[in-house]
């Protein structure tokens, strides 16, 4: 760990500054995925403006419908929310499944967003690894792949993005208020991450200096019935093998809508645009699911050990829309 | 009797006391333990002292050019640099073979190996300090196959004499005997950590005499005394240890670690020097249970009596010997399991690689072959269509059979019974007959599974392990025991340097010297190497061995009591016993009351125990008289639901039979069975070391999973007593059998619910789902 120094912001504008000016700063949130980083070498921030004191902790619902979700919303709390239990379960199951009960209490949802990789090579500095050294060379291709991604990778990276919660986030379609140095923005979520391209070492779209402020949730009636799905190698405290986040709407029979994203298969949550495209119209049966999640994953591109990831994928997302619709028929 | 006891109400109301052998008294440690109260090693302090760190290589394999330690040195706070050229003994040391350098040389042999050390004031300075020491290395290629680098003569030797740590054959009967019916299989074991939470941790402090007292948790004093004082140059006697709280072991404290680096630290700055390990470093500074390649055959008769069992075992060492031989001692002879086979060809290889060391680890050597040799039972059940239990029972070892080595068992060996016991204990309901609770689902509350597509299956797996030091080891342990009047009652003081681990062993040390003097209050000694060697908390054996040495010690103790008693008395010695703090005569009644008897004296007494002499085994054929001393048997049966679909397994239910001679604390007992069993369920579904390019990959608990209490089923758990006549108390060791038995059992059982041949332990979702049509 190197020294830094730290700071704790009580404005928003302040934080942005104080970051945006140090090309060595970073926002801490809940610092359970950051501190770990600096410990490991694979973070050396000169300064941490730490956010968590901002007045970004609120849960909000929105004269629209929808729910505005504060930056530093502790994980636990978000989960327990009423308003998202009932209208987002999704939501709050994905985070339920995501790490321990005392990391929940400190990570926020800025935090969460924008964990970083658990790929082995990344946190093990005297490996090579373009996201951390761009230009390095990628450890991972032609080593030790189990975790890593079966779509969307390029070359020069195959990591996966590990967070539970954004990939609730990116099957319900939230925004991403942020505010940086050159004032604010909106961003939707499932552009908010990027696919690593030739530029692994950019996990997002962010700039350096940009603050996440709140998530908004959008209105979506379908959304309260939706569903996390993850599978792990242990029954909880595990990072996803594979994960689906799905709601469904059907109406006799037939798919009206669907929103669906994969955990644990990209370097991002990973929209499932053409599954929820083969869904739309199609009757509401295993065939339809199969075929659909079929559909979704006949670009994958397994590495050395994660073949099994695209039946276990394909397998989640099926038995996923099952329930929705077993549920639906009730 | 003394003039100077104290005035005490009368106290020959009641002659018995609680908490002796048989019961399950608190443990001493226990509410410590729970409160968080309990100071483990990594709490050791010292005014002024310094904080030690270890530069570690971060290659499998490489050569050091040279290695500058000047900018280091020049950081403010630092205190010490040390290398190879600073070890002021011998710098080799190893537990079986001398072979790993306390610092390396001129090569480093695994990623994580010790290259240079640091003192400073702080912790943070002296990492600091460390990125500033530049080793320059030439890296090597790493060899990472322990088959290619048993027989591959082209490959470089990493030790001088080559790649090969030892290589035993065991011949029994025919080698070349034939069969009707005959089943084959390759199986492979993953590297599995021991997972202790407290890291490795010591305080060293310079002694005026030029010594070093060293405080630190270990599962071996002596042991680790006499590689320091080597290393360090020192005689032993000026090399004292003094046991801190142990946070685990399970065989991974019984390679030396921390010593010799904190103590060169603390002689060369003359100050009291802390090392603790964090979570990456631990798994990198201690050893991991060894993979395996196994190769089997089994013959038998079409009526399923077996003929013959050949077979080639190969044990991955790493880059140092360990415990490596015994792994392979262990491996061949209990290579069949318990099983009684008239031919029998067996050969173990245990190599050198650059993968990390391996060494002891709960089950040494016996875990591994017990994964192919009942796969290889249910595969004949399956050829002869028996039933998996009967064809095991049919075949069972029993007292006065006859091991691969030509040992005859002397004792008893309840196999068929444990077999027949625990396939009658309490199935669980089936699925439909009681609402799932999700999180008794596979996947638990990931919500993945919602019973559709989960299929149950049971499996049976049963195992032999050999108790106490082996192959012609002199296995003793040393007891003093101290009785005096404190406060006018008696107590008795047990002094032993046998490491309580958290199995217990300070308990049934108590219990021992409460029965045997008939004193409630025991105290138990802090372990130091004031006293005589204890060996090891391994091989299941400190109750057996030190258990023994308490016994012998308390039994010196009661003969100067009672010889007193009856030269005072005119009674015969043979009547007169102890009993609730009183001298009693079987003639005459309570004759004395032990505080008047003992008055102001301090009757002491230090014995050893040392079990039946063992025979090392004959290098081309394996046969010994006696090449292990007692031997333990457990039999588990695992029912699991597999999510074939997803690839998970959740154990609903995990049973065990298990013989252990004498339970000597029955609550002790159960808690060594459930948690050799939770540890054998790990193995069998997610507990591995990815090892890749020589490199561990998974180095903290985020990425290596142990069970969590969901993952953990409940357990039926049937204790039997069959004594051994041979060992005090007729104990049998408890500690290992659990976790070797209850593996295969659920392994077995994922098999019997997937149809999947499963050849890889752990099993994990890509082999239950990953031949599934796309
Ligand atoms: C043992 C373990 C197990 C875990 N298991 C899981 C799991 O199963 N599933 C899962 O999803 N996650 C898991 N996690 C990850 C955990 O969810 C994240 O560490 C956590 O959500 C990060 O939130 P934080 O507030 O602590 O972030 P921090 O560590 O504080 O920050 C993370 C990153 O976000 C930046 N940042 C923080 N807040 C803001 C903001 N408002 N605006 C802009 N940038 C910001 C920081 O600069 C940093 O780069 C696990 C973590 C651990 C340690
Ligand atoms: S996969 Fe990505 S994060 Fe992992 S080593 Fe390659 S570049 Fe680095």
């Amino acid at each position: 760990m190197i020294p830094f120094d730290y700071q704790r912001a009580d404005r928003a504008d302040g934080a942005v500054a104080a970051v945006g000016v140090r090309p060595a700063a970073a926002f801490l949130g809940g610092g359970t995925n950051l501190v770990d980083h600096l410990k490991l070498g694979v973070a050396e921030p000169e300064l941490l403006v730490d956010v968590t004191r901002l007045p970004f902790d609120g849960i909000d619902t929105l004269p629209d419908g929808g729910v505005r979700v504060g930056a530093t919303v502790r994980n636990s709390d978000l989960a327990a929310e009423a308003i998202v239990r009932q209208r987002y379960p999704v939501l709050s199951q994905a985070l339920l499944s995501g790490a321990s009960g005392q990391l929940r209490n400190l990570a926020t949802t800025g935090g969460n967003l924008l964990q970083r990789t658990r790929c082995p090579y990344f946190q093990d500095v005297t490996t090579p690894c373009n996201k951390r050294e761009p230009g390095q060379g990628c450890s991972a291709r032609g080593g030790y792949t189990r975790y890593h991604a079966i779509l969307g990778a390029s070359e020069h990276c195959v990591a996966t993005h590990p967070s539970d919660m954004a990939v609730a986030l990116t099957a319900l379609d939230a925004t991403v208020h942020v505010t940086g140095p050159n004032g604010q923005r909106d961003i939707p979520v499932t552009e908010l991450h990027r696919l690593p391209g030739d530029e692994p070492h950019r996990d997002t779209v962010l700039e350096h200096g940009d603050l996440i402020t709140a998530v908004d949730l959008p209105e979506l009636p379908m959304a309260a019935r939706s569903r996390y799905r993850k599978v792990r190698d242990r029954a909880s405290y595990a990072f996803a093998l594979v994960s689906v986040a799905a709601a469904l709407d059907v109406e006799d029979g037939t798919v009206r809508e669907a929103r669906i994203a994969l955990g644990g298969v990209a370097h991002k949550p990973w929209r499932a645009n053409t599954a929820e495209q083969a869904l739309r119209g199609a009757p509401a049966t295993e065939q339809s699911f199969r075929e659909a999640a079929e559909a979704e994953l006949a670009e994958a591109q397994p590495v050395r050990d994660n073949a099994f990831k695209v039946p276990m994928a394909r397998n989640t997302l099926v038995a996923t829309l099952r329930d929705l619709a077993g549920e639906e028929a009730r | 009797m003394s003039d100077h006891a104290p005035a005490r109400s009368p106290q020959d109301l009641d002659d018995s006391i609680a908490g002796g052998i048989g019961e399950s008294p608190t443990r001493p440690d226990g509410a410590l333990k729970v409160r968080g109260e309990y100071a483990y090693a990594s709490d050791l302090w010292a005014e002024d002292m310094l904080w030690g760190a270890t530069l570690r290589s971060p290659h499998p394999y490489a050569r050091i050019r040279s290695i500058d330690i000047g900018p280091a040195l020049a950081t403010p706070g630092v205190y010490a640099v040390l290398t190879h050229s600073d070890v002021p003994g011998e710098n080799l040391y190893g537990l079986k073979i001398v072979d790993q350098p306390v610092l390396a040389v001129d090569v480093v042999r695994y990623r994580g190996e010790a290259v240079a050390l640091v003192a400073a004031d702080h912790p943070e300075t002296a990492r600091r300090a460390m990125e500033r020491i530049e080793v320059d290395y030439e890296v090597l290629e790493p060899i990472t196959d322990p088959e290619l680098a048993a027989h591959d003569t082209t490959l470089p030797e990493l030790h001088p004499g080559g790649n090969v740590v030892r290589h035993q054959p065991i011949v029994k009967g025919d080698p070349e005997a034939s069969a009707d019916v005959v089943v084959s299989g390759l199986y492979t074991l993953g590297m599995q950590d021991q997972a202790f939470l407290g890291p490795e941790a010591g305080l060293a402090v310079p002694a005026p005499d030029g010594g070093v007292d060293l405080y630190l948790a270990t599962q071996d004093l002596h042991s680790d005394r006499k590689q320091t004082a080597q290393a360090l140059g020192l005689p032993p006697e000026k090399v004292r240890m003094t046991m801190s709280g142990v946070g685990g072991a399970f065989g991974g404290r019984e390679d030396l670690s921390i010593q010799v680096h904190c103590s060169m630290l603390a002689l060369h700055t003359g100050k009291p020097v802390k090392m603790v390990y964090d979570r990456e470093e631990s798994f990198h500074g201690h050893v991991h249970r060894h993979p395996a390649k196994m190769y089997y055959e089994h013959g038998a008769t079409r009526d399923g009596d077996l003929v013959y069992v050949r077979a080639t075992l190969y044990f991955d060492g790493g880059a140092y010997a360990s415990k490596t031989p015994v792994v392979v001692g262990n491996g061949t002879t209990l290579g069949i399991g318990p099983y009684a086979v008239p031919n029998v060809r067996i050969e173990g290889w245990g190599l050198y690689t650059n993968n990390p060391p391996c060494g002891a680890m709960r089950g040494l050597g016996a875990v591994q072959p017990a994964l192919a040799y009942e796969a290889q039972m249910d595969k004949l059940a399956d050829a002869l269509g028996m039933d998996p239990v009967e064809v095991r029972i049919r075949n069972a070892l029993s007292q006065g059979g006859t091991t691969p080595t030509g040992q005859v068992l002397d004792y008893p060996a309840p196999v068929a019974e444990l077999l027949d016991r625990v396939r009658r204990l309490p199935l669980p309901a089936e699925h439909d007959s009681a609402p799932a609770d999700i999180r008794d689902l596979p996947g638990g509350a990931s919500n993945t599974t919602h019973g559709e597509g989960v299929v149950r299956g049971i499996g049976y797996g049963v195992c032999i392990k050999n108790i106490c030091y082996a192959e012609g080891a002199d296995d003793y342990s040393t007891a003093r025991v101290r009785l005096q009047i404190i406060g006018g009652e008696p107590l008795a003081v047990v002094h032993t340097a046998a490491a309580e681990v958290g199995q217990g062993l300070v308990t049934v040390q108590q219990q021992i010297a409460r029965t045997e003097l008939g004193v409630e209050r025991v105290n138990i000694h802090p372990n130091d190497t004031d006293v005589g060697p204890a060996g090891s908390s391994s091989a299941s054996r400190q109750t057996y061995v030190t258990g023994g040495a308490v016994r012998n010690a308390c039994e010196a103790v009661r003969d100067v009591l009672l010889q007193r008693v009856a030269a005072r008395s005119g009674e015969s010695i043979g009547d007169l016993s102890l009993s609730g703090g009183k001298v009693v005569s079987s003639a005459t009644g309570v004759l004395a009351d032990l505080a008047d008897v003992i008055g102001d004296d301090v009757i002491e007494e230090t014995r050893e125990y040392h079990h039946r002499e063992t025979y090392p085994l004959d290098e081309e054929l394996g046969t010994s008289e006696r090449a292990q001393v007692q031997h333990a048997f457990s039999a588990h049966r695992a029912v699991v639901d597999v999510d074939t679909e997803l690839g998970l397994v959740k154990v609903v239910q995990l049973d065990c039979s298990q013989d252990v001679g004498k339970a000597m604390n029955p609550e002790a007992v159960i808690g060594q069975i459930q948690g050799g069993s939770a540890q054998g369920l790990g193995l069998a579904v997610m507990e591995e070391i990815r090892v890749d390019g020589g490199t561990i990959r998974n180095a903290s608990f985020t990425d290596y999973l142990i069970p969590t209490i969901l993952d953990m089923p409940p357990m039926n758990i049937d204790v039997i007593e069959r004594a051994d006549p041979n060992s005090p108390y007729g104990v049998r060791g408890v500690g290992e059998p659990p976790t070797i038995s209850s593996t295969p059992a659920v392994v077995a059982a994922i098999r019997a619910a997937t149809g999947k041949a499963l050849t890889h332990t752990p099993v994990a979702p890509e082999h239950i789902i990953a031949d599934i049509p796309r």
